[in-house]
């Protein structure tokens, strides 16, 4: 049981004796049970977490001592060094899969050590024989031979060090003009071990963290994996992905509460938002779709149609999830924030068309309002509800609205002061019909 | 099988991989070292830092391409084999790409850069060779830094041992002397050296 229902429980138990419902004896049995569950849980989180930073220190350690460079010692001696540390890791791995496969701590703790051994090993081979490329080689091989460790080992961490070392060569790659493209598929390899965790300890900090990993990651990497050889269809990717993540994230959530808990519902509107102040400039729409392609065999086929994939894929998904799973009374408030899907499902074919040259204004118009409009119905939406954290996010995306058309250079002052003043007596209005509103509600309540 | 044996089995499995890819680098390497025949490869060097393996001289080839014969398809990131062929000074320069491997000669086994052409209107290709770093301890690879460029550059060049398309460095070499003795003698405080013009 996890902490969360474990505390309910103890809650409960006085009200259930009091109505009956429970005996004294039992209630008692019932407190002893889960308050030594709830310190034990406390204390082996802290045995996982030293475990975890212990064996990514020494690994780390090693990994300094090696770069130094003991050319004196002669190639055999640094053969050993480099595959010794390998062989007690790998071995290490291996007992606690067999012998302490239920201890988080020892599994988290023999995988990070191999996960960092394993890097060891292929630098100091590198080094010695002046062999294996640029970072994004040894990085590239690395990724490869951790893959299959997260679900193997069960190791979160390993996912974690995993997906890092997956994006670093991702972006390395990019910066070197190679293909990215297997990005993605290799990236699979942690979503059974993501799935494993989630069905087993949905609540605990290891699916936390790793939901925080994999937010991240698809973010990054969706920049990186992408050919780029149509210009804007970044647009549609970025936009079905934060909405995807918003809808998705909500859609997963049983009642996990805070936001370190939801970290895809967190990435996806805190994207969204910077996604859409950004498309509500000009700039980004101009020269976007097909008739601007970039044309030279710099580009590969299949990753360029894999870009259209995402393009499509992402939103149409986001789309299914609202349009399936959510449930449109419980999460009207995640429709607002996936209504850029549709906007943009508008909007881009009309602006890649390219029929008109005020499509561009028009669309970055669009962004403006749907900015504003969500805002208001965020607050609107936090205020029925009493939620504080609602009402301010609310804020935040008008607040942040506000500052970069204040300093927006490419409208002229009078249109900005005039746009600024309109939106300004909204407000006000809108807040003298709902003190009228409250102060009838108060009369006709005495 | 159980789940718990499958897995413990695929993990065996993976962990002979990850030895098997540290193991083949060495013994690529080694064998290379230990039979191949010896190329000289001129080059310009600087020197940054890697996190993970330590400190290197990066190593800039003074020839980065090679000749595409007449009648090759175009070539894209794709497998190629360069032969090598020693100039009147003894350093190697590269013979014309072939895509199926050489039954004579020493080679190179290589991924093709992108092919475009030269100042005199040649096809030619660019290449990506295997051997782009020379790692030293960390004092040492900055030394040569240092003393690389004091003094106007020095002319430097590697010796990589081939065997079967695969190339690995020997030794770099500043002023003509293997560059830890040259830094023993004092470095950049050495008039330069005349490049020797013999063989290896």
């Amino acid at each position: 049981m996890s902490k969360r229902s474990a505390r309910w429980l103890l809650n409960e138990l006085s009200g259930l004796v009091t109505d009956g419902v429970l005996d004294e004896a039992t209630a008692e049995k019932l407190r002893a049970r889960y308050q030594v569950a709830d310190a034990d849980s406390g204390a082996r989180l802290a045995v996982m977490i030293c475990a975890v930073f212990g064996a990514l220190l020494i690994g780390a350690g090693v990994i300094l001592l090696l770069a130094h460079n003991w050319e004196h010692l002669g190639r055999p001696a640094r053969t050993v060094i480099a595959i010794f540390p390998l062989l007690v890791s790998q071995g290490l791995a291996g007992w606690v899969l067999v012998r302490k496969g239920e201890s988080t701590a020892w599994r988290e703790g023999s995988a990070t050590m191999l996960a960092l051994a394993l890097a060891a090993a292929i630098a100091l081979v590198d080094q010695t024989y002046h062999t294996g490329d640029d970072l994004e080689s040894f990085l590239w091989r690395w990724s490869l031979l951790l893959a299959p460790l997260p679900w193997l080992l069960n190791s979160s961490s390993v996912a974690i060090i995993f997906l890092t070392s997956l994006t670093w060569w991702a972006g390395a790659a990019r910066v070197d003009h190679l293909e990215v493209i297997w990005l993605w598929p290799l990236a699979l390899a942690v979503v059974p071990h993501v799935v494993a965790v989630l069905r087993s300890d949905r609540r605990g900090l290891r699916a936390a963290n790793l939901q925080w990993a994999c937010a991240v990651f698809l973010c990054v990497a969706a920049g990186l994996g992408l050919e780029w050889r149509v210009p804007g269809l970044w647009i549609l990717v970025y936009c079905g992905l934060f909405a995807l993540m918003i809808a998705g994230g909500a859609a997963i959530r049983r009642d996990e509460e805070g936001l370190w808990r939801r970290p895809f519902e967190f990435v996806g509107v805190a994207g969204s938002l910077v996604l859409w102040l950004i498309l509500s400039f000009d700039e980004p729409w101009r020269n976007i779709g097909w008739q601007h392609i970039h044309d030279n065999d710099r580009f590969h086929q299949a990753a360029s149609l894999f870009d259209v994939v995402l393009a499509v894929g992402l939103p149409l998904a986001a789309l299914a999830v609202v349009a399936l799973i959510l449930d449109r009374k419980r999460h009207s408030l995640q429709m607002f924030w996936v209504a850029s899907v549709p906007l943009v499902a508008v909007v881009w074919p009309w602006v890649a068309s390219g029929d008109t040259l005020d499509a561009k204004y028009v669309t970055a118009l669009a962004f403006n309002i749907l900015l504003l409009g969500v805002g208001i119905a965020t607050i609107a939406y936090g205020v029925r509800g009493q939620n504080l954290g609602t009402v301010n996010l609310g804020m935040v995306v008008i607040a942040a609205l506000v500052v970069v058309r204040f300093f927006d250079a490419d409208l002229g002052f009078v249109a900005k002061g005039l746009a600024f003043i309109l939106v300004g007596v909204g407000f006000l209005i809108a807040n003298v019909i709902m003190s009228k509103r409250l102060r009838s509600a108060q009369r006709e309540t005495p | 099988m159980t789940g718990k044996k499958l897995r413990f089995a695929l993990f065996i499995l993976l962990a002979v991989i990850q030895l098997a890819v540290a193991a083949g680098a060495i013994i690529r390497s080694e064998i290379s070292l230990r039979s191949g025949e010896v190329f000289r490869f001129k080059l310009q060097p600087v020197d940054p830092v890697d996190a993970f393996r330590g400190r290197y001289v990066a190593l800039r080839f003074a020839v980065d391409r090679a000749p595409v014969a007449e009648g090759t398809p175009p070539l894209r990131q794709q497998k190629i084999f360069v032969p090598l062929v020693v100039d009147d000074e003894g350093f190697t320069i590269f013979g014309s790409v072939v895509l199926e491997e050489p039954e004579s000669g020493a080679y190179l086994r290589l991924r093709s850069g992108g092919q475009f052409d030269d100042e005199n209107g040649r096809p030619v290709v660019s290449l990506a060779l295997p051997f782009q770093r020379y790692y030293m301890t960390e004092e040492l690879a900055k030394e040569v830094d240092r003393s690389m460029w004091r003094r106007g550059q020095r002319p430097a060049w590697v010796t990589v041992r081939v065997r079967n398309g695969t190339g690995v460095i020997e030794d770099l070499f500043v002023d003509g002397q293997p560059v830890r003795e040259w830094l023993a003698d004092g470095g950049a405080e050495q008039p330069p050296a005349p490049v020797p013009t013999t063989e290896p």
